[in-house]
């Protein structure tokens, strides 16, 4: 036993020593002499001379002049790598595509073909009927309470507001503490399915959401209004107009135009989704540049194909860009985005 | 799409004959290591040791590497190579840790790249994937020497430095040489600080200054090779080979998932070689590898040629009525709506969760591959796996034997051998023999314990956790879904695999966290205990029954003798594998994804 242990003593630093010391030292040798780009993270330089980030590691974009990257649970976050564990059957994982689906949907056939839905999903948000029965918002926030729930808690103006609504109706958050004795003192998230139900009758066709206005010392001040038309009608309730509209052809987005992937970092795009995203790059480029929109397009366009490529040079999958490759070559050739 | 798994398998089934040979070479001692080399086995030697003593060894190491373990983890705060100034890890957290890396298992209840300093990943990480992938190693040297009738079964210590310094080390610092060359970091620093193309994409601080993108940088090179030869599976990062530093490119997950194959392939023909029973070492491998063409097909098949149904529509309502429970309540009506398809182009399959620069079909394969060999890496998110898809993975663990952890996976099958020649003995009348020898009560016994542990281990606690707050609170998703997150848990922890449903609320994180996983306390101690049990009661029994098995005589080969190299032997092992384990699973298997997969889709709010 004694001797056992001793013998384990020996063989555990005659293993720290070569498994903790030599081996990563040699492999450490190896990478800095022959691959300093690939053992230091592939950090590549912008057009100031300066590190702009990680050919592996995929960083955001939101100007229109820039090819996006896939959306990310991690929020790009190069130190906290995550997936959505979002599960096929969790309403959140479809919501979320949905949301990113609406603003940029448009239809597929005649005699709409090309033009965007979003117009249709806010004209139909304003009738305010959804299966035949009326309060689109309320029948949104009973058939997902944790949606609802997710709006209130989504911001700080957005439980300002529901308080504001509660301190307003005494009545009827007595009635709801009545009905959930479980609650007796709820706070604003609690409160969400109520709110938007009454909100639906007070307000129908409308939907509370942040407007900017310029203010009379010049300041913008934001508050939050009820609306009929922006962003949140036509992302939030894109997945109900459509099933209201369950047969009219839409065009297809990429899939990973509206996935997340495993590591929330994922460098590349398919080269379907960056020709998806072309028209608005090329024409954003075109306005910046004053140019027309149809050659800097086709130079955009050979651009993708240089930059394109397969996964086990096509043995294993089609082509693929990498964002920041792509979007760094766009920045180098146009310069900056206005 | 069918070209990356078909490269996989013949690749590696090429390389694993001249492979098994080198391997039998280097445990029979026929390796006469140069004067300097051989210092290091001399001192380690502590003679021939039997069964008992090899068992003795083993389990005092163990114990000093568990010790070990410990105080590297503790030690973190104040040890270098920490510039970011990580703290200690929950106690909860580090006692589910050090058991996981112990185990070979590497269910990681910590994420990498936030908890862990570059010191706690070279002196924890490293030291215990070569020295606990070696214990199973070891173990099954030691049983094949005890059923060829040894008294004596060589020395642990050596068997342990020789499996280490002769056969992973040299593996692992070939692979590292491609990974560097792939992209994977290999320095000492910490964080690497940039400012994004686009000023502010990041966002601003308080002073409206743009964030720059940390990226965490480290010894990836050199823990990668080693988590997946040594079947670990424990990233550098949280999210594992999904990471494109952990992962950067399709060539690096090739050989990221050869790496994870290899080992468990040649393992099995070594028992053949060292056996001198290569034909029935040739029926073993057959029969894993066809449980692994079958697993492989079907995650490919219901995950990268079906679109993700979340997406899909489905036309027709449809209501059923759920009777009566008891006499208070009344029948309820529950209608499913129909639902429209969202306008998305699923060509490539179910995307969620899954990286572009592997393959179109990498994720599935590698969900597939990771499980059978019990590595537990991951290169996808399994959680969104199409529910019907995630059958292959769970399958994978519960059956724990499609080639299985490095010497452990032979081990259960030898498990399922010994009821396999057991049932056909019963069924013709004869006593059942293996390898010549007769299988008494005694063995019998030791097999079925050893072969019960594994899902005593997983629906037991599974239950328990999926009954009580333990389970329900930490369940990120609903319905069918959140029981499958308990079950995969579970057993994932009981097949020493240590991938996850990653939803699953589990991590505690650093001790002063504020707010963690409100389970994760309770999940870090019984998926810990879950570990320990269902990585020793499956060495130490076997390697018991192998020294009473190989004491009997052998009888001598006659017309009434049940052939162990035939085909008919294979079906029989192959029937009895797939009955046992739907036996034992296939209720938890209905409760989970098979209702998630036939029930609505989106389910709830």
């Amino acid at each position: 036993m004694m001797r056992s242990f001793k013998k384990s003593l020996l063989l555990l630093l005659f293993s720290v020593v070569l498994l903790c010391g030599i081996y990563p030292q040699i492999l450490w040798g190896i990478g800095h002499a022959l691959w300093r780009f690939q053992v230091n993270g592939s950090i590549v330089n912008g057009p100031d001379g300066k590190p702009v980030g990680s050919l592996l590691i995929a960083q955001p974009f939101t100007k229109a002049e820039y090819f996006y990257p896939r959306p990310s649970a991690a929020n790009y976050d190069g130190t906290a790598s995550s997936s959505s564990a979002l599960a096929v059957s969790n309403y959140a994982l479809r919501d979320r595509v949905a949301r990113t689906i609406g603003p940029l949907a448009s239809y597929a056939a005649e005699p709409h073909a090309g033009q965007p839905v979003g117009p249709d999903v806010e004209a139909w948000f304003d009738a305010d009927h959804f299966q035949g029965k009326s309060g689109i918002v309320a029948q949104w926030a009973d058939a997902h309470t944790g949606l609802a729930q997710g709006w209130v808690g989504a911001d700080s103006t957005h439980a300002d507001y529901v308080n504001l609504w509660a301190k307003a109706h005494p009545d009827i958050v007595r009635q709801f503490i009545h009905d959930n004795p479980g609650t007796p003192k709820p706070a604003a998230t609690d409160l969400a399915v109520v709110f938007f139900e009454h909100f639906s009758t007070d307000h129908p066709g409308r939907f509370p959401s942040a407007v900017t206005h310029g203010g009379a010392d010049g300041k913008s001040v934001t508050d939050i209004e009820p609306v009929a038309s922006g962003s949140d009608i036509q992302s939030i309730f894109f997945d109900m107009w459509r099933t209201d509209h369950p047969d009219v052809a839409l065009q297809l987005v990429p899939g990973d135009y509206v996935t997340t992937s495993g590591s929330g970092l994922d460098p590349d795009i398919t080269l379907e989704n960056a020709e998806f995203q072309l028209d608005r790059v090329a024409n954003q480029w075109a306005r910046d540049l004053k140019r027309d929109p149809v050659r800097v397009k086709q130079e955009i366009q050979a651009m993708l194909r240089a930059h394109a490529f397969s996964p086990g040079d096509g043995l294993f999958g089609g082509p693929l860009i990498n964002v920041l490759e792509i979007n760094l070559a766009l920045r180098q050739r146009y310069g900056a985005p206005a | 799409m069918w070209t990356l798994p078909i490269l996989l398998l013949a690749v590696t089934i090429l390389l694993s004959i001249p492979l098994s040979r080198y391997f039998a070479w280097i445990m029979e001692g026929r390796y006469r290591a140069p004067r300097w080399l051989a210092w290091f086995e001399r001192h380690l030697d502590t003679g021939e040791q039997d069964w008992k003593q090899y068992t003795v060894s083993m389990l005092v190491f163990s114990v000093v590497l568990f010790t070990f373990g410990y105080v590297v983890l503790c030690l973190q705060p104040i040890a270098p190579l920490n510039p970011l100034h990580r703290g200690i890890l929950a106690p909860s957290a580090i006692f589910n840790t050090v058991i996981s890396f112990l185990t070979n298992t590497n269910l990681q209840h910590y994420s990498g790249d936030q908890h862990l300093s570059n010191f706690s990943q070279i002196f924890f990480i490293l030291p215990n994937m070569f020295l606990s992938a070696s214990i199973g190693f070891c173990a099954l040297s030691a049983i094949i020497r005890l059923f060829r009738g040894q008294a004596t079964v060589g020395n642990y210590f050596v068997d342990m430095w020789r499996v280490v310094a002769y056969i992973y080390l040299p593996a692992a610092m070939i692979s590292g040489i491609i990974f560097m060359h792939e992209g994977m970091p290999m320095t000492y620093r910490t964080e690497q600080t940039i400012t994004t193309l686009e000023t502010g994409a990041m966002g601003t601080d308080a002073q409206g200054h743009a964030n720059p993108q940390n990226i965490i940088v480290g010894p990836v090179a050199a823990v990668i090779p080693i988590k997946m030869l040594g079947t670990n599976g424990g990233g550098f990062y949280g999210m594992n080979s999904a990471h494109p530093l952990e992962n950067p490119t399709a060539l690096s997950n090739f050989v990221t998932t050869f790496d994870m194959m290899i080992f468990p392939f040649t393992l099995v023909l070594m028992y053949g070689r060292m056996l001198r029973r290569k034909r029935h070492a040739a029926v073993i491998y057959s029969v894993m590898l066809t449980l692994m063409v079958v697993l492989i097909g079907w995650t490919v098949i219901f995950d990268t040629l079906r679109p993700n149904p979340a997406f899909t529509g489905n036309p027709a309502a449809h209501s059923y009525t759920l009777p009566a429970n008891g006499s208070a309540a009344p029948a309820q009506r529950i209608s499913v709506p129909a639902v429209a398809a969202l306008p998305v182009d699923q060509r490539l399959g179910n995307l969620e969760g899954k990286e572009l620069r592997f393959g179109t079909s990498a994720g599935a394969v590698f969900a597939a591959i990771t499980t059978d060999v019990t590595c537990g890496a991951v290169n996808a998110e399994h959680d969104s796996l199409n529910p019907i898809a995630s059958l292959s993975p769970l399958t994978g663990m519960w059956l724990n034997c499609v080639f299985g952890g490095k010497g452990v996976g032979m081990i259960n099958l030898l498990l399922f051998l010994i009821v396999g020649v057991f049932l056909a003995g019963q069924m013709v009348g004869r006593s059942p023999e293996y390898l010549g020898r007769k299988v008494g009560a005694r063995e019998m016994k030791l097999a079925m314990i050893a072969l019960l542990v594994h899902p005593v281990l997983i629906l037991g606690p599974s239950g328990l956790f999926a009954a009580t707050a333990w389970g329900t609170k930490a369940e990120s998703n609903p319905g069918p879904h959140g029981f499958s997150q308990i079950v995969y848990q579970f057993s994932s922890a009981s097949a020493n695999n240590g991938s996850a449903f990653d939803g699953l609320g589990v991590t505690y994180g650093f001790n002063n966290n504020p707010s963690p996983a409100p389970e994760a306390v309770p999940l870090d101690i019984a998926t810990g205990l879950v570990m320990l049990f269902s990585r020793y009661l499956p060495i130490i029994a076997p390697i018991a029954m192998a020294a009473f098995l190989g004491r009997k005589k052998i009888a001598p080969v006659s017309l009434g003798t049940m052939r162990d190299d035939t085909v008919t032997f294979g079906l029989l092992l192959l029937g009895t594998i797939v009955i046992i384990g739907a036996l034992l699973f296939l209720p938890v298997a209905a409760l989970g994804p098979l209702a998630e997969h036939f029930g609505p889709i989106p389910f709830g709010g």
